[in-house]
This record gives C-alpha cells, sequence and structure tokens, in this order.
C-alpha cells in the first residue's frame, strides 16, 4: 500500500516531503484553510465592489466621487489581501503577480488623483482685452461676454475679470484641502447636514482674507471703471465658472451675483460671489452630474451696473417647444433678478423667428398680479408698468437671433433696456435644450407592468440592465457550447465564467444562479448585454428553442417577440454623460474590470496575462482552489496516528481529525472510532453514498479482459491481484466538520475526493480524482468515461484526459453538494467491478444502466417502472 | 464580551469622542488620542492590543503612525480607517502590517467584530510564541 500510494504520489510530486505529526498536519491545515477563507472573502468584497462601480457607472444615475474613491480603495485592498494569501498558500509560487498589482494600483492611483492644471495668467484683466480663448482664465460666461462685445452693434456693460489665477492666489492650497475634506465627509443625502457643511465653507472664505496685492489690483481696476464712467458707479459682481464645458450640463442660477456694489463693497462681494461655488444647491447639483469641486474653478466679472427701465430673459428658440419656431422674451421692470430667478411676476413674448417678428403670443402678468392670456393685440400703453414696446421685442428678437449664428447654437441671453432705450447684454449662454428634453423624457418605471400576456417566468436579480428578444439556446455542457448560434438567448444553470466567450453571440442572458457580483454579471455589463442571474426554475421553464423577450431591468422573460418592451429599452439619458467623474470612471474601469482570464485552462492563464484587477482576482481564486483542493496531496501525514472507522462498514476506513470531525463524546486516546461519532458533514454523505448499496465483489471476468489485467500485472508488479487483499487495506479520510478529503485505494483505481460543505455558498466545492487502475489503457479510458458520463448527469464540471478524469463542482448549497458526495461515495466502492467487463458493450450499457439507476433511489428520486433485474444489491442505507 | 484594550486615533474630534463612548459602553477598555505623537506616547505606556487608527492625520499621518507602531510594539493589532484617504494609502497600510482597512462612516458592529477579530490574532500569535517558548526551555538540559 505504501509503495503504490508513494508511486502515485511521486507522479504528482517529484520530491517526497517529510511526514507530518497528526498536530502538524492539523496545524497545516488550519492555517492553509484560514489564508483560503480570507482570499475567498476578499474576492467576495471585491467583486462586489466591481459590480458597484458597474452599476453606478451603467445605472445611468447619479454617483460621486467619494463613492467612487471608496469603491476603488476597497477592490484594491481586497485584490492585495488575494494576492498576499495565495502567495503564502502556494509557497510563493505566482510571485510576478505583486509587481503586476502594483503597476495596475499606480495607475488607477493616476487615474483617481488626477487633477485639472492649475490655471497661469494675470489676476485681473480687462473685458475689452479679454478673447475667447481666454475661457480657461476667465472662465465661459465672461468669455462669451467678451465676444459679444466685440460685434458690431451690441453693448454690453465696461468691466473686468478676477481670474482663475486670481481665485487660486485668494484661496490656498490649505483652504482647498480643508474644503475637500469638509466636502467628503458630507452625506448627499442629509440635507441638513449638507446646507450646514456649505454655510461653513461659505464662512471659511469669507473669513479669508483676500490677498494685499490682489486687492490692491481690485481697487485699482475700479478706479480705471469710474474714471470711464462716473465717480462712484456702481458695479454688479457675477459668477463665471469655468470647466462646466459638458454641452449637457446647466448650472443656471446656481450661482450668486452681487448688485450695486461700490468701492467699499468690492472686497465682500467678491468673496461673496466666490463662495457661491460653495452654496448647497450648487454642491448638490455639482454632485449629481459627477462634478468634483476641483472641476469647477470660479472667476468673477466685475461690470458697470446698467441704469435698467427693463430687464429680461430672451431664449432665441422655446425650450418647452423647441421645434416651434418663437423666441420666448420674459421682461419686469427694473434690474431684472426677479426674471432670472423666478421671483417676479413678468411679462411674457413669444415673438416668430422670422422677420418681421410679429408678436404671437402676449401675457402680460406685471400688470394684472397674474398670468392674463390676451390676444395678440397690445393693450393701451399708459396702463402698463415699463414693459417692451413691439420695437424693443423686434431688435430683442434679432439680437438674439444674431447670437444664435454667431455662437451656432441657440442661446439664453439676459438684456437690459437702461432709461434711455439702450439695449445692454449682458450674458448669453447655450439654451439648455437637450436638459429640458430629459425632464420630458423619463423612462416610465420599471414597476409598471406592461399590458398584454403576463411573463413566462418572473423574479432574480437584475445583472445587466437592458431588454432583448431571441430563441432560448441551453448551454450545459462544452457541446452545447460549441453550437450556440448567433442571437440566442443564453439559458444556464450557474453562471460560469467559462461561458464568457458566448456573451458575444448572445442576446440575452439568464441563469438559474448566481448574482450581480458575479465574473459572468461583470462581463455582461461589461457587453451591455441584458442579464437575469438566480432567476428559479428556468432551466425547467424555458424551452430550448422557444422565442422569448427578455426584460433584465424588470427581471422577468415574455413569450414571443414583446414590440412594446423592446421599444421602451430605448431612449434612456445618462444623467452623469461627458462629466468629469464619468470620464474619470470609464478610465478606471478599464484598468479594473475586465476580464481576460476566463479559460484556466489555455495557457494564457497565468500571472503575466493579468491586465486587469478582476483578472487578478480570477486568478487567485482559481489557483487557491486548487491549493486547497490539493491539500491531500501535498501534505503527507503521520499514518499511524489514524484511528480506524468501526461499525457496519465494508472494507478498511481510517480517520484523521483535522479540526472539529469529531462528535464531543468521541474518546481522545481511542484506536478507532466508531461512524455516529463523526460529523463532519462531507464524510457522512460519502459514507451514505459507499454504505447504500453492498459492495457486490468483481464480476466474472471475460478471458480477455483477465488476460489483459495478468498482463499488466506482470509488468507491474504491485499490481499482482495476488495482493490485492493488501491494497484494499487503507482509505484515508482527513475531516473536519465542513472538510473532507478521501483517499481511496480500492482495486487497482486510485481516487480522491475533497469538499468543502458550508453556508458560505462561495466556499464550498467538491473535487474528484480518478485516476490509473489494472487494465489496458484502452479499456481504463472506456471506464473514466463512463464514469465521466454519470457525473455529468449530476451537474459536475468534467476534465478527462486519458484514464485521468477531474470533476469538479464549486459554489452550490450544502445540501446540493451532499447529494453529490453519495453519488461520488457510490462510485468510489462500486466502480471497481467495472475493470473486468469494459471490453464488452453490452456490459458496460449494463453498469450505467444499473449505476444511473441505483443512485436515483439512493438519491430518493426512483424512476418510476423500474424492473429489478437482479443486479441490484441489498441496500443498507438507513 | 472578551475584554480587550483599545486605542482609537483620530484627529476628528466628533468621531473620536463617539467611537470611545461605544466601544466602551459595549465593555471594551479604551483610550484616545488626537494625533499620532500622542498615539504612541499612550502605546509606550499602556499596554494596547488593538489600535483603530484613522489615515488622514495633520502632522504625523496614520501611515507613518502605523509604521512606528510596527517597530515599538509589533505584537499590537492595527486596524486602519478613512473617510478620504487617497486610495493606495490603503495597500500601503496592508504592507505595513495592518490587520485590516475600513472605511468611514462604519456601523458599531462591523467595526467592533473586526476589532475582535484583529484581537482574537494578537492573542493566538501571542500563544504560539509562549508555547514556543515554554518548548525551548523544556528542552533545554536543566
Amino acid at each position: 500500500m505504501h509503495r503504490l500510494l508513494s508511486f502515485l504520489k511521486k507522479r504528482i510530486l517529484p520530491e517526497q516531503e517529510p511526514q507530518l505529526s497528526e498536530a502538524e498536519l492539523q496545524d497545516a491545515f488550519r492555517r492553509r484553510y484560514s489564508l483560503f477563507r480570507s482570499l475567498l472573502t476578499a474576492n467576495n468584497n471585491a467583486l462586489q465592489a466591481m459590480a458597484d462601480l458597474e452599476k453606478i457607472y451603467y445605472s445611468g444615475e447619479s454617483y460621486r466621487m467619494a463613492v467612487v474613491r471608496a469603491r476603488i480603495t476597497t477592490i484594491l485592498v481586497n485584490v492585495y489581501k488575494m494576492v498576499r494569501n495565495l502567495l503564502v498558500m502556494s509557497d510563493g509560487r505566482y510571485q510576478e503577480l505583486e509587481g503586476i498589482f502594483e503597476k495596475i494600483s499606480q495607475q488607477l492611483e493616476k487615474v483617481i488623483e488626477k487633477k485639472p492644471d492649475p490655471p497661469q495668467g494675470e489676476y485681473i484683466q480687462t473685458l475689452a482685452e479679454t478673447r475667447g480663448k481666454d475661457r480657461q482664465l476667465v472662465g465661459e460666461k465672461m468669455a462669451n461676454l467678451a465676444e459679444i462685445a466685440r460685434l458690431p452693434g451690441i453693448n454690453v456693460p465696461a468691466g473686468f475679470i478676477l481670474t482663475a489665477a486670481a481665485t487660486r492666489h485668494f484661496l490656498t492650497a490649505d483652504h482647498f484641502a480643508e474644503i475637500n475634506r469638509r466636502l467628503q465627509v458630507l452625506d448627499p443625502e442629509d440635507l441638513d447636514a449638507l446646507y450646514q457643511g456649505c454655510a461653513g465653507i461659505q464662512a471659511l472664505i469669507d473669513a479669508a482674507t483676500l490677498p494685499a496685492d490682489l486687492e490692491e489690483r481690485l481697487l485699482m481696476h475700479y478706479s480705471r471703471l469710474e474714471k470711464a464712467t462716473a465717480p462712484g458707479v456702481r458695479v454688479a459682481l457675477r459668477s463665471s465658472a469655468l470647466g462646466e464645458d459638458s454641452g449637457t450640463i446647466s448650472f443656471a442660477g446656481l450661482y450668486h451675483s452681487e448688485l450695486n456694489v461700490d468701492r467699499e463693497g468690492l472686497v465682500y462681494a467678491y468673496k461673496k460671489v466666490i463662495a457661491g461655488k460653495y452654496g448647497a444647491n450648487a454642491v448638490a447639483y455639482r454632485r449629481r452630474r459627477g462634478y468634483r469641486h476641483e472641476d469647477i474653478e470660479m472667476c468673477v466679472g466685475c461690470m458697470v451696473m446698467v441704469d435698467a427701465a427693463v430687464s429680461g430673459v430672451v431664449y432665441s428658440r422655446d425650450p418647452g417647444d423647441a421645434r416651434r419656431e418663437v423666441l420666448r422674451i420674459n421682461c419686469a421692470a427694473g434690474a431684472g433678478k426677479g426674471v432670472v430667478d423666478g421671483t417676479n411676476l413678468v411679462d411674457l413674448f413669444l415673438v416668430d423667428r422670422q422677420s418681421p417678428y410679429a408678436v404671437v403670443h402676449r401675457e402680460l402678468r406685471q400688470m394684472s398680479g397674474g398670468p392674463v392670456v390676451a390676444a395678440a393685440d397690445p393693450p393701451p400703453s399708459h396702463l402698463l408698468p415699463p414693459t417692451l414696446s413691439d420695437g424693443q421685442l423686434r431688435q430683442l428678437a434679432e439680437t438674439a437671433l444674431r447670437l444664435e449664428e454667431f455662437f451656432g447654437w441657440p442661446q439664453d441671453i439676459e438684456w437690459s433696456y437702461d432709461g434711455e432705450g439702450k439695449l445692454h447684454i449682458l450674458q448669453s449662454r447655450p439654451l439648455q435644450i437637450a436638459l429640458a428634453d430629459l425632464v420630458a423624457e423619463e423612462e416610465p418605471s420599471p414597476a409598471t407592468p406592461p399590458s398584454g400576456e403576463p411573463p413566462l417566468i418572473q423574479g432574480g436579480v437584475c445583472a445587466s440592465r437592458g431588454t432583448a428578444c431571441g430563441r432560448v439556446f441551453r448551454v450545459d455542457s462544452l457541446d452545447s457550447m460549441r453550437r450556440f448560434p448567433l442571437g440566442a438567448v443564453l439559458l444556464l444553470s450557474q453562471p460560469l465564467p467559462e461561458w464568457a466567450p458566448l456573451l458575444n453571440r448572445a442576446v440575452a442572458l439568464v441563469a438559474e444562479q448566481g448574482s450581480e457580483a458575479g465574473h459572468l454579471a461583470t462581463v455582461s455589463r461589461e457587453f451591455g448585454l441584458p442579464a437575469i442571474f438566480g432567476l428559479a426554475g428556468a432551466m425547467e421553464q424555458l424551452a430550448d428553442g422557444e422565442e422569448v423577450t427578455v426584460d433584465a431591468t424588470a427581471t422577468a422573460v415574455y413569450r414571443g417577440r414583446r414590440e412594446d418592451l423592446l421599444h421602451r429599452a430605448t431612449g434612456k439619458r445618462d444623467i452623469m454623460a461627458g462629466s468629469p467623474v464619468q470620464k474619470l470612471l470609464a478610465e478606471a474601469m478599464v484598468l479594473i474590470t475586465p476580464l481576460n482570464l476566463t479559460d484556466p485552462a489555455a495557457s494564457q492563464f497565468k500571472p503575466s496575462w493579468c491586465e486587469t484587477l478582476h483578472d487578478i482576482t480570477r486568478f487567485c481564486h482559481e489557483k487557491s482552489v486548487s491549493a486547497m483542493f490539493s491539500f491531500g496531496e501535498q501534505f503527507h501525514f503521520d499514518k499511524s496516528r489514524a484511528k480506524r472507522l468501526v461499525g457496519d462498514v465494508p472494507l478498511e476506513w481510517w480517520v484523521i481529525n483535522l479540526a472539529d470531525g469529531f462528535a464531543a463524546t468521541a474518546q481522545d486516546g481511542a484506536k478507532a472510532i466508531h461512524i455516529n461519532d463523526i460529523v463532519s458533514v462531507p464524510m457522512l454523505a460519502i459514507w451514505q453514498g459507499i454504505s447504500a448499496y453492498s459492495w457486490q465483489g468483481p464480476p466474472a471476468v471475460s478471458v480477455r479482459g483477465f488476460g489483459s489485467i495478468i498482463f499488466q500485472s506482470a509488468m507491474r508488479p504491485e499490481l499482482d491481484p495476488a495482493v490485492a487483499s493488501n491494497l484494499t487495506t487503507k482509505n484515508y479520510f482527513l475531516i473536519s466538520k465542513n472538510f473532507c478529503n478521501l483517499s481511496v485505494r480500492l482495486g487497482y483505481h486510485y481516487a480522491m475526493i475533497e469538499a468543502f460543505l458550508s453556508d458560505l455558498l462561495t466556499e464550498n466545492y467538491i473535487t474528484f480524482r480518478f485516476k490509473g487502475g489494472a487494465a489496458d489503457h484502452n479499456r481504463r479510458a472506456v471506464r473514466t468515461r463512463l464514469l465521466a458520463d454519470v457525473l455529468e448527469r449530476h451537474d459536475f464540471e468534467i476534465e478527462l484526459k486519458g484514464d485521468t478524469l477531474l470533476a469538479r463542482i464549486k459554489k452550490r448549497p450544502a445540501d446540493f453538494l451532499a447529494e453529490r458526495l453519495q453519488v461520488l461515495g457510490y462510485l468510489t466502492l462500486h466502480t471497481r467491478q467495472l475493470d473486468m467487463v469494459m471490453d464488452q458493450p453490452a456490459m458496460v450499457a449494463q453498469y450505467r444502466n444499473r449505476f444511473n439507476r441505483e443512485i436515483e433511489t439512493m438519491l430518493g428520486r426512483t424512476p418510476p417502472g423500474e424492473v429489478d433485474d437482479g443486479t441490484r444489491g441489498k441496500s443498507s442505507a438507513g | 464580551m472578551i475584554e480587550f484594550n483599545v486605542l482609537v486615533v483620530d484627529d476628528e474630534d466628533d468621531f473620536r469622542e463617539v467611537t470611545t463612548k461605544r466601544l466602551t459602553k459595549r465593555g471594551l477598555k479604551v483610550w484616545d488620542a488626537a494625533g499620532g505623537a500622542k498615539a504612541l506616547e499612550v502605546i509606550e505606556e499602556t499596554r494596547i492590543d488593538v489600535v483603530l487608527l484613522d489615515v488622514k492625520m495633520p502632522g504625523m499621518d496614520g501611515i507613518e503612525t502605523l509604521r512606528h507602531i510596527r517597530s515599538l510594539k509589533p505584537l499590537i493589532e492595527v486596524v486602519l480607517l478613512t473617510g478620504h484617504a487617497s486610495v493606495d494609502s490603503g495597500i500601503e497600510g496592508m504592507k505595513l502590517g495592518a490587520f485590516d482597512y475600513l472605511m468611514k462612516p462604519i456601523e458599531l458592529e462591523p467595526l467592533l467584530e473586526k476589532l475582535m477579530d484583529a484581537y482574537e490574532k494578537k492573542r493566538l500569535r501571542e500563544q504560539k510564541i509562549e508555547m514556543a517558548q515554554m518548548k525551548k526551555h523544556m528542552s533545554m538540559p536543566s
């Protein structure tokens, strides 16, 4: 026995390791297991955080940098733990993983910490000397205003701009760090805290001292403005942010303006406008749209106040109905603040976009104190508070259309008429038509049940959003995988990463098991493939070849092609589109989520092919499982410490307790242990399989088969049937409560079962290795093929190489695995009989049938109409 | 509840005080320090089992403090804590031998669990060292 075992082990491990005592073995097991367990936990955490990242990225909903940063940190720390544990578990193999991890994490760090370049230039420049190209220094609003000011016939009030360089001079790196710290701890859901926190930041800016040189220059520019206009001239200070350069983003009305400011009020007003960047609304809005506060730089325009008789806003198109050929003009008496913030009653005019710019609609609310809809005729003018004459409306229309043409996009323009009837343009910016559409085109809530036939099946989790239609194709083997047609709905029992290559060909994915955090879920999202995971009963309820519509967002599958659902799937807008945070996350995700290592059997499955953190987790997971699985192979134990299993048991079995595998009633010093004193869940399951049917002994050997065995035995003396009794002596169970490793030598074959069964799905596994045995190579291959057939029926993944069989199941519930262990227990005992008969096809079929039948019966799934053909043994199962 | 000694190090007064109060209520003996330098003083004077250490602090930051703790008292387990540190400080901390890394804000239960795990690890390690020492003494000819 020993000679044979060591012979087999030498084939796997070239060097014989020293034998370990029971205590050392237990210690090695515990250490290995605790590393394995913590690696699996880290794996779960990392995958969960990756799924979170993808979810927020693809959801189209809002997210903020702090969340992104926290998830990425979680991923990095957990992947690092996995690498570290794997290195210990594998005795330093895969050392290069460390370097690869290091490289990826440094790249990530660079992406995450990327900041816009600090602004370079003068602290203050006049509007007149500003050009459009200065927008990186003066902000979008002031750059546009400077451009307009140079257009002939358009008046813009004189003024100057305190640039981004001035802001950075005023607020130092320390200020920014403190503001950063305060913003990052703000809970976005807690409005009270948000307002309080923002007030605190604004107070901090208020309290900061304006550098003397900046203050001096500010006052000097004001003096110049006085000289050009009038002594004591009043000015307006307006925000001009830079970095808000995305077409679909409107920062309208979020910031602060100070009107009617004199020399004494300048410094205070400047700080107020700067602090406006941290108003609660502005902070909340930036977060929602994916802007970090360092992405936005605040500049301040300081312009001469217009002594306004009437002021207002003109939209060169009506945002409510952008296709209609009208301009929309609002106005109110005075400086117009109420028009912009919507607090005053204003008059409304819709004006034809074609000359002569006829008024098509008029609401004079100022006069009436409420909305009044009048005909297109002008009312008697002496009754009116200052409003607009038809000539002024025409001038506004012409100006607005000129600006629209100049900027190439419908404009939103603020203006004032002074007492002399001169038109001043205070601001012009792109009209937010896209944002208006966004509000109008809200996707109907997925909770609304669609009309028509109810779903065939519903439930599980949405692993990847979307809706698609195709024919169901079930994949459960390599063979069916190869036949998978383009454009089908992929139906799986378990979403293993091995199926990932099919996602290129599938239109949707439905799996009975799994969650949104799995590898395949990740890849589905990456491909934008609608996927429902954990949909119980899917394998049974969805028929192969049937056309279905998968609504992953609502986790439902419908019969046939459902245009109503497929139609609804389009038109979703992304609120974060184009934002700096989204760009940054997109860049970061390239280093995190793509999975390149999908096939553990491929030659590329090695550290040097890991390009992302996901690859590293996949690699570590796979290799840690093999390291754990091979525990029984790697550690050589002192067999004298084993206890013999006693009771009504066939053959001879020995047990070594690695941890909590014995009941408290078991006697410590005893040389034997009773099966009733075993509490190892996997061992008991295997034992049920072993003892379900009594062993029949070898069947009659055909002459040819017998000759073959004699021949083999002659070549390998240790296989001589004459010493068979010796060969069948010792079979070892290494156990703990949840773990069992069984090495069996029954007859001529060598088998090993290793299993871990617990409440944590991700930890659960069974591996079964089977190899060698008497009989020639051909017959051994037939036997392993038969075993593979039987095991495949019971959900094992099979790898067959010649006469070596590796069968595995992972991540299934403990009771599910316990049944499979019974199957293995049964097969381990009964395959021995196969050796002699493998050259008789009829016998092979007969054995296969008998195995399947007995297993079904053992598992309590008795097939109906069974005829007892006499080969069935006496059941000894309880 | 097993009793052991915890040191909470954080420059944010609110967080430090609330955490100290809650952990004390759950039966732990808790010390606190508002900065790295003070923390090192405490571990010199007191038998601390587990340190809960904020990464981002003015002056001596968490990573620097961790480095000192590892050289002064290598048996003390350190749990790092952060709200807004740079992403690689987490890995840096793990490399320096921190027991684990928690993100702020953190609920009491998971925090407590993590601290107990850290303490368990420390206890086992001490036990092992003790056993090894005992073995060594026993095997020495008297």
